[in-house]
């Protein structure tokens, strides 16, 4: 089923399991993390904050017993230009002035010379706060919804229609509703946040640090600091892992060190300790789901009628579109004509929710998939049965309407699936909660699409650009930079990147090389979120490298090979008489010392058929899907409720496979989040605080948690975005806690609509359910 | 909290001291160590493999004292040994030590597997049984395994040793029966009788380095399907690690079947009354504590 890709030429790089090219740095210790960054001068960070979480700011007072000489103390005056976060809404501070919204929400920041001082100096400020009452939790959020929406402050809204639902609903045989939840979960990537800021003598400012998107960081903050962006220079150093938690908050990071930076006129870092970091960053929104499904008696979905409801945290930061992928993924998957969601987020009284890995599509799912086993279950069928009859083919319509035209891997992944974990098979020998034995087994399946590249009309508005800079290397030998604000942390960008670059040349991949982005290098190529780098970048500089490659074929050929046609294969250099041959090393030293480096630009474009209503969300919601399929077997001691997952089998269709190595990481890693969503990750909300603020209680898996997992692609390269990726990101997150709440359905009877799923919940479901 | 404002946000500013700022001692013999702690002047805060202490003083939950004195490395507490009677454990042994002696393996099963489940192996080669005794948590994982045997910890200080029940030494939350200038030197735990068997089960959010939500073990011995001995212990449900002594002395004599089986289960969940926290809810405690004790039941009945 592999399509026919137009002018790919043969591959040699992409496709192979090719090592990650900053292993080597990173396995020796050499790679260089922001704390790592040794900057002569730098004084540290610290920000000062408000210990309520809602309430009215009336004043500092600086303790007059300490010592302030030997600190420098930043407060909202202190603020060149406008006190505003630029995000997607401009209603946060950097540092509050009038209204407290959150716990923990800056009210003054301090630098000294040791990061030891910077603490102590910050004991030393008090914020004098009238206090608000606080909302706090999804839970009182939801009861405040059902009540009356009015009384909630709203920060986004967005609604999906297609077809007439209402009317659809009443025709339908019978109409199922339930409702879903989920609570936060934290990135807990490895290195924590960290940046410097270093005012250069010019009166540039120079962001070096731990981030995503160096591209957000300028412009956001150049309206702040009131600078030019030409005088705000970003760079990423080393960064170990984001998950989408370095993705707006490293603006906030930024943004501290700078306002210090320039009161104090010398360098500031800031590195958080673990502590502030789960406290004082981003985390997963939490969300809650309501559906009205119709179905016939023959099985078919006649009409979805959902709710989506985010709890924002509180500023709009990037909310919206969170909560815009949640609702394009909460009916997506299977047949139906009429559809009715509405997405709401609200805003609460904790940090502001925002980017992590899925980023609205693992909440909408894991309420999506969960409903469609009950949705089976209503109909008498099997939860493979129903997903069968239903699920979208190559032709169908998406809930905004768009047209699946190509690339489509349902239902292959569904049905690979399904086969190879002998799920039909299995699902018999289920226990349901059956009396006498010592563990009960339990199989769910789990089906589901994740829209490759940025959100509706992101890509058409970013218009990513990218370069490839032919020039001489460390080693004076040529080399092939490519050129992007695309970034590695960890998933495999500096590694794959390369590989389309080498593949687009046709040459091999030890003369390309990926430089660390830095923003008065490297041009916009967007930020690297929403799955889109693989697909969305990576096609850009397949097509500037078939540029780059013509410019070198007819520079050999008018200069080197007498006006002959030549073609670069392989790394070598062909002129079409076979007489003249030349490696590429050789003739591009020789376009080097003629002619100088080479630029060459590119920019994303979609194809012309993709349409997109943002006002209305019609349309093609995304150019392309990757689709997957889980199946989670599980067992539950009955002594206990102890559940454990003891295996995952999944296919997997993201398009061509660049690095089937890396995927496969990106698969397994994104699986294990999946587990810590489903099962483990929990923060309940003490005293306006987040309870669980250390690995200590903030529990993720570990390696012995982690089930055996039985991972397979299938590839429908996407033609559109050569060499035909779309983005292996993020789907790895979205499936597996529904997979699991059905798996537990099938071992005891219980469904489980809250997460995470744990003993406790079974047992006290369990409970009640005897004494019903 | 040594700031000026009492409200500060961050763990991380609780403490306005360092690690750096503790004065450590290294006694080289038990006897100085005792000394420095006879003496108000140089006595410092007690420091075995600082897991415990290190993670306390850097969260705040503990002030960082002026001084400490570390008995890791005291060879005199560093041995594990035996008599007729009862295996001697060194309070600076490590859970790793536990792990490996055979000693241990053979005469206190239970406590060799718990062991096994302490944090990771770095915790478990740097953690010490006398840092945990001492710490006092009721989810210290050893303690269950101690209190079945019936043992004992021995005190040392300039004034002579004295020995306390391990089922005395815990007298509430984070609370022992130590005074300021005594130290643990050793435990003495009486071996596993002949043709007795011991068990241990933990349940902790996750596979590794989990604090335990309930754990605990049993020692004891079942003939033809009737218990003639059995002793119980469990941690993470009351202030302190307990012994259910009402149930171990209502299923002696009995007859292992369904009947007393659940009525074991009962009792045990009816004779405690734990608490909610981050970990676990109080009904489940108070569950699935009878649960396990019908399992080792069930475990030493099908033998
Ligand atoms: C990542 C991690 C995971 C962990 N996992 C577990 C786990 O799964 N299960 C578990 O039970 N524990 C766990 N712990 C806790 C800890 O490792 C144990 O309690 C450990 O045994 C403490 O021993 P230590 O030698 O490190 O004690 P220290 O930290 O050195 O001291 C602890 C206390 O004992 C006192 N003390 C030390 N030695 C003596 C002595 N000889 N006499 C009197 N007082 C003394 C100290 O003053 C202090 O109050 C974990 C800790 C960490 C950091």
């Amino acid at each position: 089923m592999v399509m026919a890709v137009k002018e790919l030429g043969t591959l040699h790089s992409v496709g192979k399991g090719i090592p990650r090219l900053d292993a080597d740095e990173k396995v020796r210790g050499l790679a260089q993390y922001a704390d790592d960054l040794n900057v002569p001068g730098a004084w540290y960070g610290f920000v000062v904050r408000s210990p309520v979480a809602h309430g009215r700011l009336r004043g500092l007072k600086k303790d007059p017993g300490f010592d302030w000489s030997q600190v420098v103390v930043v407060t909202p005056e202190d603020i060149p230009g406008n006190n505003i976060v630029d995000l997607m809404g401009r209603d946060m501070p950097f540092i509050a002035h009038d209204v407290i919204q959150y716990l923990g929400e800056p009210v003054a920041l301090v630098a000294a010379a040791s990061r030891h001082l910077a603490r102590v100096a910050g004991s030393h400020i008090r914020a004098d706060i009238e206090e608000l009452p606080p909302l706090l939790t999804l839970q009182d959020m939801v009861a405040r919804y059902k009540e009356d929406p009015a009384q909630l402050h709203e920060l986004a809204s967005q609604t999906i229609r297609k077809g007439d639902t209402e009317k659809a609903l009443s025709e339908a045989d019978m109409v199922v509703e339930q409702e879903y939840s989920a609570g936060h979960q934290e990135q807990l990537y490895i290195e924590p946040q960290g940046m410097v800021a270093i005012p250069e003598s010019d009166g540039t400012m120079f962001i070096h640090g731990s981030m995503q998107c160096p591209y957000y960081i300028n412009p956001e903050l150049c309206e702040t600091l009131d600078i030019p962006p030409e005088k705000l220079r970003v760079k990423q150093s080393a960064v170990g892992g984001a998950f989408g938690g370095k993705e707006e908050f490293p603006t906030l990071l930024a943004g501290y060190c700078a306002l210090l930076a320039l009161k104090a006129k010398r360098p500031i870092k800031i590195i958080y300790d673990r502590n502030q970091d789960i406290l004082y960053t981003t985390k997963r929104h939490p969300s809650w789901s309501r559906y009205r499904v119709g179905v016939m008696k023959d099985g078919t979905i006649h009409a979805i009628q959902t709710e989506f409801l985010l709890d924002g945290g509180a500023y709009t930061t990037l909310s919206p579109v969170v909560m815009y992928r949640g609702i394009l993924h909460a009916a997506m998957g299977y047949r139906c004509e009429n559809v009715a969601i509405d997405g709401h987020v609200y805003r609460t009284n904790t940090f502001p929710n925002g980017a992590f890995r899925g980023f609205g599509a693992p909440q909408a799912l894991w309420a999506w998939e969960s409903m469609i086993d009950e949705l089976a279950e209503a109909c008498g069928m099997t939860p493979h049965e129903f997903r069968l009859k239903n699920c979208l083919h190559q032709g169908d319509s998406t809930p905004t309407g768009g047209i699946l035209r190509d690339s489509v891997g349902s239902p292959t992944v569904l049905e690979k699936t399904l086969e190879r974990a002998n799920f039909s098979e299995k699902l018999k020998q289920c226990s349901h909660g059956r009396r006498g034995e010592k563990k009960w087994y339990g199989i769910g399946l789990s089906f589901f699409a994740h829209g490759s590249g940025f959100t509706g009309d992101g890509e058409a508005r970013i218009k990513a650009k990218v370069a490839l800079d032919l020039e001489p290397g460390d080693d004076g030998k040529p080399v092939v930079n490519v050129r992007v604000s695309s970034t590695e942390m960890g998933q495999g960008t500096c590694t794959i990147l390369p590989q389309v670059a080498a593949d687009a040349l046709s040459i091999d991949i030890r003369h390309t090389a990926y430089p660390m982005p830095d923003t008065f290098k490297v041009p916009d190529s967007g930020p690297t979120v929403a799955s889109r780098t693989a697909m969305v970048v990576g096609s850009t500089i397949f097509s500037a490298g078939k540029k780059m490659k013509a410019e070198l074929e007819a520079f050999v050929s008018a200069e080197l090979f007498d006006g002959q046609p030549v073609v670069l294969e392989q790394d070598r250099f062909c002129g079409s008489y076979g007489d003249k041959e030349m490696s590429f090393e050789e003739a591009a030293a020789q376009y080097l010392s003629r002619k100088g480096s080479l630029r060459v630009y590119d920019q994303f474009k979609l194809p012309e058929f993709i349409k997109w209503n943002q006002k209305t969300f019609e349309g093609d919601a995304y150019p392309a899907y990757a689709w997957g399929c889980n199946v989670a077997e599980l067992e539950v001691d009955t002594l206990t409720f102890e559940i454990r997952v003891t295996r995952v089998t999944s296919y997997w269709d993201i398009g061509r496979l660049l690095n089937p190595v890396l995927a496969k990481g990106q698969v397994e890693g994104g699986l294990v989040q999946a587990l810590g969503y489903a099962m483990l990750e929990k923060i309940e909300i003490k005293n306006g605080k987040y309870d669980a603020d250390r690995m200590q209680t903030y529990v993720i898996p570990t390696t012995l948690d982690i089930p055996e997992m039985d991972l397979h692609f299938v590839e429908f390269p996407y033609e559109h975005a050569q060499p035909g990726a779309k983005g292996v990101g993020e789907i790895p997150m979205d499936g597996l806690a529904p997979a699991i709440a059905n798996a537990l359905v099938q071992a005891t009877g219980i469904r489980m609509r809250d997460l995470p799923i744990t003993p406790e919940k079974l047992f006290q479901m369990m409970h009640e359910e005897k004494t019903a | 909290m040594a700031g000026w404002n009492e409200r500060v946000t961050d763990l991380s500013i609780a403490s306005t001291m360092t690690f750096d700022d503790v004065a450590c001692a290294f006694p080289a013999s038990l006897q100085e160590a005792l000394e420095l702690m006879a003496d108000e002047k140089t006595r410092g805060r007690l420091l075995a493999g600082g897991t415990d202490l290190m993670v306390q003083w850097e969260s705040g939950v503990l002030a960082m004292p002026e001084r400490a004195v570390s008995v890791k490395a005291l060879p005199e507490l560093r041995t594990i040994e035996e008599t007729e009677a009862d295996v001697i454990i060194g309070a600076s042994v490590t859970h790793m030590d536990i792990r490996r002696s055979p000693l241990t393996q053979k005469h206190v099963p239970s406590l060799v597997d718990a062991a096994a489940t302490i944090g990771g192996f770095q915790i478990q080669t740097m953690g010490t049984i006398g840092g945990s005794v001492a710490n006092a948590s009721p989810a210290g994982d050893l303690a269950p395994s101690l209190m079945i045997t019936d043992g004992a910890v021995v005190l040392a200080s300039v004034r002579g040793e004295r020995e306390v029940p391990i089922t005395a030494f815990w007298t509430g939350y984070r609370k022992t029966d130590m005074q300021p200038d005594e130290l643990i030197v050793r435990f003495r735990l009486p071996k596993m009788p002949e043709g007795y068997r011991e068990a241990w089960r933990k349940l902790g959010p996750r596979q590794a380095q989990a604090i335990s939500k309930v754990m605990g073990s049993c020692r004891g011995c079942v003939e033809g399907g009737v218990v003639k001995s059995f002793r119980v212990a469990i941690g993470s449900v009351a202030p302190t690690c307990v012994r259910l002594y009402d149930v171990e002395k209502w299923i002696e004599g009995k007859k292992l079947n369904e009947g007393t089986l659940a009525e074991a289960e009962k009792r045990t969940s009816d004779s405690i009354t734990p608490i909610a926290d981050i970990r676990s809810t109080a009904e489940y405690r108070k569950w699935v504590t009878g649960r396990i004790v019908r399992g080792f039941l069930e475990q030493f009945a099908d033998q």
